[in-house]
């Protein structure tokens, strides 16, 4: 049931981060877009890990059923991953704005 | 037809999540208990990173360092312009700032060190003091912050730790090293060039765009 | 339960971050975003997960944005290029308006930075307050929420006429009032030239500088063309909050009229 819920807000996230990647102009918020789409699909891997009624997996925690940890295993480097290549993006559009003078997606694929 | 081809993307992804309901066949996944067990410590995703998984944590911090040593050289040259007149602040932030980085810093170590009994590890803790210098950089702004760091060498610190990190790894790897401390030692060396690269991030975008 | 409702909680907040008009709101939208996205990844027993997406979707991320952004301490100005008094050679700006803009900023202490826009987007953004300033042979038109400075360079509109066919103007600008209709508007002088010059619109409105500038660069076939007599003033748009960034303005432009520097500079760059 948790589980459920958060599948169907990955999915929903990620189409919310895909349309705001293609309908907006402006590339800052298109990498805004990217980071919603982003979270959902980090979303979608912790919402896979859990199992009915889970504890977290370290070991002392008591009994029961242990979620998952290969899928938090995986996310966890990737979250700070992600942060590196959005501060060289946004470092690109820094250099991208002085040059060009321009933040605007059709302007910058037009001219040259 | 782009409209059609991203929901039917959508879709597809959609579909992975029945696994939930166990409609796919399951890999016999053994018990993550086991794991931890098996590496000397409790918290099993700490044992997967630093351990099952080692190779590629260690893949992924030279990514981090990839992405920081281009961050450094593309705003290399940026400068302002003219120069911002300086913020009027009050006493009173700059000396709780100070003193709340001490507490920021030590909670840092504490999830670094304690990473593989409960959770956190060293990603979480190098990005706490990331934000940690953040605030000192608003309370007294970035240049000061960056003399008061010896700035130039911590670059080179970035470096060593990475090193340091390759040579873990190494010895994990390939010679089976396997006790909680190479784990502790791992988790201080990842959150250290961590906080550098963020550091270093923060120091460029404000000296590219005036001072935080 | 709590999934249930965190989950309703972040998507109502992503929703409200990406369907923001300023920059600034999307931002605080998104950070707000990924720390109940980190109070999901807790109730779904991930509580690595959840310090480490806290920590950084809402301390680091957000930083580098706002950074990114920002815009205290510049002067932002929203441009169409235009030959004589705006326009970009190579690596620099150039041209009349700019040698205005590059003094006013130096005056007030302020770094200038230009940007390129449709004429349609320099209202959108001035009303958003993302722009301060609004130039690049701008005509007045009767929009009310935008404050306008005293008038610099005068001009004329004139009427081209290629062929039988709807008439084209630049959305925006005065001359939709001038022309009968149908109209179809375009947002940039360059689109209203290549439509001119594919056989899309018969006759359009412009200025005289961007009618010089198509002639220049031969962007229309041979027309005929008459000059409405009414004449016009190119001036600055100021947005619709900043009241003593006009009063400096508008103070800058009159000392250089009396000192005569307007003059000169018009001669030098007009003949």
């Amino acid at each position: 049931m948790e589980a459920l819920s958060g599948l169907a807000l990955a999915v929903a996230l990620a189409g919310l981060g895909l349309w705001a990647m293609v309908t907006r102009r402006n590339i800052v918020w298109k990498l805004l877009g990217l980071n919603v789409a982003s979270g959902g699909s980090i979303l979608f891997l912790v919402a896979l890990s859990h199992r009915p009624g889970a504890r977290p997996a370290i070991r002392g925690l008591g009994p029961g059923p242990a979620v998952d940890p290969l899928p938090q295993a995986l996310v966890l480097t990737a979250i700070v991953i992600h942060f590196a290549t959005l501060a060289l993006a946004l470092a690109l559009v820094i250099i991208l704005t002085e040059h060009r003078h321009t933040q605007d997606a059709k302007r910058l694929e037009e001219e040259q | 037809m782009r409209w059609a081809l991203t929901f039917g993307l959508l879709g597809l992804t959609g579909l992975l999540g029945l696994g939930i309901f166990e409609i796919w066949p399951r890999p016999c996944f053994p018990d993550p208990d086991e794991i931890a067990l098996a590496w000397g410590v409790e918290n099993s995703v700490a044992a997967i990173v630093l351990g099952q998984r080692l190779w590629d944590t260690i893949l992924e911090v030279l990514v981090y360092v990839l992405a920081m040593v281009g961050v450094r050289f593309f705003l290399a040259g940026l400068r302002w312009q003219t120069k911002l007149p300086p913020v009027a602040e009050t006493p009173f932030f700059r000396r709780s700032a100070d003193l709340l980085f001490g507490p920021i810093l030590v909670f840092a170590i504490y999830v670094a060190a304690s990473g593989h009994i409960g959770p956190g590890g060293g990603f979480p803790a190098g990005v706490i003091v990331g934000s940690g210098l953040l605030l000192l950089a608003l309370a007294k702004g970035t240049e000061q912050l960056a003399a008061e760091l010896y700035e130039p060498k911590l670059e080179g610190l970035e470096y060593a730790a990475v090193l340091a990190t390759l040579v873990l790894g190494a010895l994990v790897l390939i010679f089976g090293l396997r006790s909680a401390t190479a784990f502790v030692a791992g988790n201080i060396l990842i959150a250290l060039e961590v906080a550098i690269g963020a550091w270093a991030v923060l120091h460029r975008f404000a000296a590219a765009r005036g001072e935080v | 339960m709590t999934t249930v409702v965190l989950s309703a909680l972040a998507f109502g907040l992503a929703l409200f971050a990406l369907t923001q008009r300023r920059l600034l709101w999307g931002v605080l939208g998104v950070g707000a975003h990924s720390l109940a996205l980190a109070g999901l990844y807790l109730s779904l027993s991930a509580p690595d997960v959840a310090l480490t997406e806290a920590a950084v979707g809402f301390g680091l991320v957000t930083m580098i944005y706002l950074l990114a952004i920002r815009r205290t301490g510049k002067l932002v100005v929203a441009a169409c290029p235009i030959y004589p008094l705006l326009y970009q050679e190579g690596d620099r700006i150039a041209g009349l308006e700019w040698e205005i803009l590059e003094g006013f900023a130096r005056w007030c202490h302020l770094d200038l930075e230009v940007l390129w826009v449709s004429r349609q987007e320099i209202f959108e953004l001035l009303r958003a307050g993302e722009a301060h300033l609004g130039a690049g042979g701008f005509l007045p038109n009767s929009e009310s929420r935008v404050r306008f400075t005293r008038p610099i360079l005068p001009t004329k509109l004139v009427h081209v006429r290629c062929q039988d066919g709807p008439a084209g103007v630049v959305a925006g600008e005065p001359g939709e009032a001038l022309v009968p209709h149908p109209i179809v508007a375009y947002e940039d002088a360059e689109e209203l030239a290549q439509a001119l010059d594919r056989g899309e619109v018969g006759q359009a409105v412009v200025d005289l500088l961007r009618y010089r500038e198509w002639q220049l660069k031969r962007a229309i076939p041979d027309a005929s063309f008459t000059v409405l007599p009414e004449e016009r003033w190119y001036s600055f748009a100021v947005a619709p909050g900043e009241e003593e960034l006009w009063a400096s303005l508008e103070k800058f432009l009159e000392e250089l009229q009396a000192r005569g520097e307007l003059g000169e500079l018009v001669r030098r760059y007009l003949g």
